[in-house]
């Protein structure tokens, strides 16, 4: 079974590979999903994101997954020194980067609970899978059309962030400016929560991000910097045809 | 001797990808040209432990402890490293190599493909579209 659907501003793409059928548990999944995007979305006036941050419910108030939200918010700014942050100055709240990566984990959590154990989840290039192996392309940074690795995936998430589509759109919080040390970052972790929001953070840190997010337990990296240089951790799982010649 | 210490500690913060100093700046200022033990004219064969200056980086003052055998630097210890976020844990080594492009047969592609316009131009349209 598959299913693309348009959520938060970017393409989801749903494949089941178990038998039977998984039209219902791909509508709650989606369904989720489009709840997740009236609640936390930014750019809605009347989302939760939106009140809170017009100060319109007291902040103890708040629902429990917006709570969830601020709090992983909080340990990834205070775990990068500031560079990555959901409040920047003279800017509204803006939880996205983590909101994407937990909201699509909970909804591959669904499917899982719904019984599905062979699946792949794609919302916007970042990738949480189950039952594999999956091979994930990574997308080159300066040609759409190819690749620069090729990841295998069993049981785990892929993240990406990087500048060739939004331009220079994530914002070093210690400087307040657009984060250029690095062309492409991509993360491998347990989670996508994980995966998602380390890949944002360790851009955000620009060249030191690679190190940083390298240290990171369960974390796997591949980075490529803004001279064209690849770095990458010795773990990061390579599939076999996409390995560079030793 | 005075130019030996800093380019010391500049070969050992080589060695440890935790701190880069960018081509462009200028080389650490030395806060504490304290007397060391001289490095360059030691007789082989013996093992010392020398500690460096204080040595304030971009991030904070560093200051290492290197142990020799004879003119080879055996090991390396931090004696002060700043608060700062790559600091906090071990670095694992990254390997380095060559940007490469591919086109080999994938499942999904992981990328930063947020917006509808370059998704309808992505891998990953390509590949939803073979499955449906």
């Amino acid at each position: 079974m598959r299913r693309v659907e348009h959520v938060m501003g970017f393409p989801v793409s749903l494949r089941v590979d178990d038998e039977g059928s998984w039209e219902s548990a791909a509508d709650a999944l989606f369904a989720w999903l489009r709840e997740v995007d009236a609640r936390f979305s930014p750019f809605r006036e009347d989302s939760e994101v939106s009140r809170l941050d017009r100060g319109e419910p007291a902040p103890d108030r708040i629902s429990p997954e917006l709570a969830e939200v601020l709090a992983l918010s909080e340990r990834y700014r205070a775990d990068t020194g500031g560079a990555f942050d959901v409040r920047l100055p003279g800017r509204g709240l803006d939880p996205c980067a983590v909101v994407k990566g937990w909201s699509v984990q909970k909804g591959a959590d669904l499917l899982r609970a719904a019984g599905a154990r062979r699946f792949c989840l794609n919302a916007g290039g970042d990738v949480t899978a189950a039952g594999g192996p999956w091979r994930v392309g990574v997308r080159h940074p300066e040609d759409a059309g190819r690749l620069c690795a090729v990841v295998e995936l069993t049981d785990g998430a892929v993240a990406t962030s990087a500048r060739y589509e939004r331009g220079d759109h994530i914002i070093d919080g210690r400087t307040g400016r657009p984060a250029t040390g690095l062309l492409a970052l991509t993360v491998t972790a347990p989670t996508l929560t994980e995966a998602d929001t380390v890949a944002t953070a360790a851009f955000a840190l620009g060249r030191d991000g690679v190190d940083w997010a390298a240290a990171r337990p369960g974390c796997e990296v591949f980075a490529v910097t803004a001279d064209r240089r690849v770095l990458r951790t010795a773990g990061f799982p390579v599939a076999e045809s996409g390995q560079a010649a030793a | 001797m005075k130019r030996v210490l800093p380019v010391l500690v500049l070969s050992v913060a080589g060695l440890i990808p935790v701190w880069r100093y960018t081509p462009a700046a200028p080389g650490p200022s030395v806060a504490q040209p304290a007397p060391t033990p001289s490095v360059s004219t030691a007789p082989g064969g013996t093992t010392r432990v020398v500690a460096g200056p204080t040595v304030d980086t971009e991030k904070g003052p560093v200051r290492v402890e290197v142990t020799l055998e004879g003119d080879r630097i055996t090991a390396v210890r931090m004696l002060q490293q700043p608060d700062h976020p790559q600091t906090t844990a071990a670095v694992p080594v990254l390997i380095e190599e060559t940007l490469q492009a591919q086109s080999a047969g994938v499942d999904t592609v992981s990328g930063a493909t947020v917006t509808s316009d370059g998704y309808r131009e992505s891998l990953q349209a390509a590949l939803d579209a073979q499955g449906s």
